[in-house]
């Protein structure tokens, strides 16, 4: 594989050459093109957002292209996800609503569909992202800040490069075509196309702060994930719990094969099974997996993702010098982000919990909710109520979810209770936190008034130490 | 020393530099240019200019590079005691270096200084002049009395920066805000330049009142200092203690130890008595026991509402309020055993407590300095492990800081990564650390994988050592 690049990477520097020169260069940027921008899509959504503690609509600009005659077209999961419609300007101007099919969070993509009854729409190509090079000529195409039929150019400068499952936009399970084609704001969910004019991947990040440091999904990760979606809505996938590593956080002795598992999650089927940190998985259902550098971990992520769900599964791992099969019964992995709903009486938004949330706050269970957002001047407000305070009870009886939530309060306000207990968890600390509702008012100003001042007296000045520990 | 009388006599001079009965003050509060000036002219000899070396960090490495800085002093006794704003002091690492540079022009001179032990209760510090023996110095003398009122006006005198030669300068502000509770805290009304941090503050009366400080102290409601971000004025009883007693390692160390109940509480508001059909009459509410701490071990829980702490009652009805228990905690006896009343359940329950000590904080956590990896660690202490929220099984020592282009750092660890594991040894505390350590170096390996803890997730570490 490295050694074909070496190969080929001169001939890949010689084709951008001459397209700089003008020449059949630029013919075969203009035949690309029009092969390919027929199916762009200018997208725009109208989302939800629950940060601030209520429901509210707001509305973003991206990009897409179609993929079938009968009208589905793909985008980012981040510009057509979590909305609740979808508006679609063709690249013949007409514009046509559209529906959300499903979406993957773990690999920014959605699939949606046009609301029209033709059959003959312009479907782009879908080429092999397996087949592309560094230094290849690549073109962007989209709506950059919005402007829609705009084309870019540029060359792959990487073919693999990993983003990791850091931060609040985990991609676990694919690698990163990188480009130097300028991809801005709006581009998000366009096509990265080669000179052939077929979709090698799906403009979706950039490195800010950076010049022309943008990344796309990869075509042969998209193309099973949008079928999954447009067969199941969503994109199965099996999960153990467990956090892996490549090889090199550990050792740099290339003999040493398998992948590193990092971290157990205590409520994981890993973890039951008997996992630990620092084992090594050399094998998985009797087939080797291996990744040396970080940008092999994908594959065997998705290994284990491809995994029956709910079936046993037999990990082979090294313990020190020993080697044992464990026996894993997978379940179904989580969204990363729980669905939100908004109560507004109350005056809070909150989310169902994650396996991430749940580990990252030492819960016992995954019993309860998390408050996404608080809205100023609400009862929640003036309560001491937070952002990311995980909700336990409700007047003393344990909530399991959302959903659960929603019958109390729903109860509770039919009951026209004056007063509510929250029991809250709070980083290590847990608090009480008392609604005062005003049965039949609005949130009035003051009520509000009274007990925000209240609130700013209990305030460290930093904010950060909600009591006194002594 | 002290006088009551409206013409302050705020200024002592061993030297004998005397003071003329101040101009009347303007009615409107506000101070005339004649008193201005005759304020500063008595007030000169005591101010001071203090140029020392101090110790910044670097918030990615945790490393700390040495920076020349200055502040400007008090001179607070005539035997040469100087106080200065508590910013003179971060973290761990007094200043060094310290030159007193007393007087202006002809008259200027300058002395060593020697740091003394910063208090905790007030964000000030003090240095010692080491002058000649027997030598006396001109000093503040503070109204004892140090009441402010809203609206008030107040004269400070400060120094200029080093493009303007430190020239001493006059800046008059009013007070915005007088806060009664925890203790009574006076807020300026308008920024206040750096110079004039430590300043003395003088009222409309012509009498020294306080100082110009930054900072909340634990007594005002914060666990550690915090910053206010609004300028206050520290009133003189506050910090007379330390004046009349400079605070050095024997001093602060024959105070009692501080003592630890271990719970986190709220106040029992009337909302919260009505809900659990209790009292309107304030009380605690335990809200976190911390494990292995007193109150878990006395069998408080979670809910119960503290009435009454070693015969004080508590009624606590404002998150404010809750600091008069803090305060109590702090200060009742470590080992006796102490009565509470409380709550539970709306029952009336007695029960005995046995304070003990404070758990060493962060601050004054045990810290090992390794120089071949280039890592600095600290033990992990309570407060951490609240802050957070670590697991109970997790045993390891925190990383404080990493030297620059160690191979700590070429294998990206970071300030705040706990180290679980060094190489193939277990660690859990700073001795492990130094002793796992150790042996790598002994055994001089290629790679040293560290297992850690970072945040809510676990992983590891490759050092890369290059032994020759």
């Amino acid at each position: 594989m490295r050694a074909s690049m070496k190969w080929l990477a001169p001939l890949a520097l010689a084709a951008a050459g001459c397209a700089t020169m003008g020449g059949p260069g630029e013919h075969a940027v203009i035949r690309a093109k029009n092969k390919v921008i027929p199916s762009l899509v200018h997208i725009r959504p109208v989302k939800e957002s629950f940060a601030s503690g209520q429901k509210q609509e707001y509305v973003v600009e991206g990009s897409g292209f179609i993929i079938s005659p009968d009208g589905y077209v793909v985008t980012n999961e981040h510009v057509a996800g979590d909305s609740t419609q979808v508006r679609c300007v063709l690249y013949n101007r007409d514009e046509i609503d559209a529906e959300v099919v499903g979406t993957d969070r773990y690999t920014d993509i959605a699939v949606l569909k046009l609301k029209v009854d033709e059959t003959q729409l312009p479907a782009a190509e879908l080429g092999h992202s397996a087949h592309i090079e560094p230094g290849q000529t690549v073109l962007a195409l989209g709506s950059p800040h919005g402007l829609s039929r705009s084309i870019s150019k540029g060359i792959v400068s990487v073919t693999d490069r990993y983003l990791g499952e850091e931060g609040p936009r985990p991609a676990p399970y694919n690698t990163w075509i990188q480009t130097d084609a300028a991809i801005n704001p709006g581009n998000s969910g366009g096509p990265l196309v080669n000179l052939k004019g077929e979709v090698i991947g799906i403009n979706t990040r950039k490195l800010s702060g950076a010049d022309n440091v943008g990344f796309a999904i990869p075509v042969n990760a998209a193309r099973e994930v949008i079928g999954a979606i447009i067969e199941h809505g969503h994109v199965p996938r099996s999960w153990i719990g467990v956090r892996m590593q490549e090889m090199t956080s550990k050792t740099d002795d290339p003999s040493q094969r398998g992948v590193v598992v990092a971290d157990v999650d205590p409520l994981g089927p890993a973890a039951a099974a008997g996992f630990a940190p620092g084992d090594v998985i050399i094998a998985v259902n009797g087939e080797p997996v291996h990744a040396r550098f970080e940008e092999d971990l994908p594959v065997v992520l998705k290994r284990v993702a491809d995994l029956p769900i709910g079936s046993p599964a037999t990990f082979t791992v090294r313990r020190g010098e020993e080697t044992q099969d464990i026996a894993v019964v997978t379940m179904e992995e989580s969204d990363y982000k729980g669905e939100e709903v908004e109560f507004a009486e109350w005056g809070f938004t909150a989310a169902d919990l994650t396996p991430a949330i749940v580990q990252a706050a030492r819960l016992p269970s995954s019993r309860g909710l998390v408050i996404a957002g608080v809205e100023v001047g609400t009862v929640a407000a003036a309560s001491g109520l937070r952002q990311g305070d995980i909700v336990l009870s409700v007047d003393g009886q344990e909530i399991a979810n959302l959903a659960e939530f929603q019958e109390r309060y729903d109860a509770i306000n039919a009951a026209a209770n004056r007063l509510v207990l929250l029991d809250v968890k709070r980083g290590a600390l847990t608090r009480f936190e008392l609604l005062k509702l005003e049965p039949g008012a609005e949130n009035g100003d003051e009520a509000a008034g009274e007990v925000i001042l209240d609130e700013e007296d209990s305030e460290e000045p930093n904010g950060e130490q909600p009591d006194e520990d002594e | 020393m002290r006088t009551n009388s409206l013409v302050a006599l705020w200024i002592v001079t061993g030297l004998a530099a005397g003071l003329a009965a101040a101009p009347a003050v303007e009615e409107a509060g506000a101070f005339s240019p004649a008193f201005i000036a005759s304020q500063q002219k008595a007030i000169a000899p005591v101010i001071c200019l203090l140029n020392f070396t101090a110790e910044v960090e670097s918030q990615r490495t945790g490393e700390t590079q040495k920076r020349s800085t200055r502040a400007l002093g008090l001179i607070v006794s005539p035997d040469g005691l100087v106080m200065t704003h508590g910013h003179m002091q971060s973290d761990k690492s007094d200043p060094s270096n310290i030159r007193v540079v007393v007087g202006e022009g002809e008259d200027e001179k300058e002395y060593d200084g020697v740091f003394l032990k910063k208090p905790d209760d007030i964000n000030v510090c003090f240095v010692r002049i080491q002058g000649e023996p027997g030598e006396r110095f001109p000093c503040v003398t503070f109204a004892s009395d140090g009441h402010l009122g809203l609206g008030e006006h107040i004269l400070m005198f400060g120094i200029m920066g080093e493009t303007l030669d430190f020239a001493r300068g006059a800046l008059t502000r009013a007070i915005s805000a007088v806060i009664e509770k925890p203790r009574t805290t006076y807020c300026i009304d308008d920024a206040i330049p750096f110079g004039y941090v430590g300043a003395p503050v003088i009222d409309s009366r012509g009498r020294i009142v306080g100082v110009v400080g930054y900072d909340l102290a634990p007594a005002e409601g914060g666990e550690l200092y915090v910053r206010s971000g609004h300028p206050l004025v520290y009133q003189a009883p506050l910090f007379a203690k330390y004046i009349q007693n400079p605070p050095t390692e024997d001093t602060l160390e024959a105070d009692q130890p501080i003592a630890w109940i271990g719970v986190f509480s709220q106040p029992l508001t009337d909302d919260l008595a009505e809900y659990w059909g209790l009292p309107k009459k304030g009380g605690v509410v335990i809200s976190t026991v911390v494990e292995g701490s007193p109150a878990e071990a006395a069998g408080i829980q979670r809910g119960d509402v503290i009435t009454s702490f070693d015969g004080t009652p508590m009624r606590a009805k404002k998150n404010s309020e809750i600091v008069g228990f803090t305060k109590l905690v702090r200060e009742t006896g470590v080992g006796r055993e102490i009565p509470v009343k409380l709550l539970r359940n709306g029952q009336a329950m007695d029960i005995t407590i046995v304070l003990t000590e404070r758990p060493v904080s962060a601050k004054d956590a045990e810290e090992f300095v390794e120089d071949t990896f280039g890592l600095t660690v600290r033990a992990l202490t309570t407060d951490v492990r609240i802050l957070l929220n670590l697991p109970d099984e997790t045993q390891g020592v925190i990383v404080r800081r990493v030297k620059s282009g160690s191979w700590a750092h070429l294998a990206g660890m970071r300030p705040g990564v706990i180290i679980l594991r060094f190489g193939e040894y277990p660690v859990t505390t700073i001795a492990e650390f130094e002793a796992a350590v150790n042996k790598v170096k002994e055994a001089r390996p290629a790679e040293v994988p560290v297992f850690c803890r970072a945040g809510a997730r676990t992983g590891f570490f490759r050092l890369q050592p290059r032994w020759e």
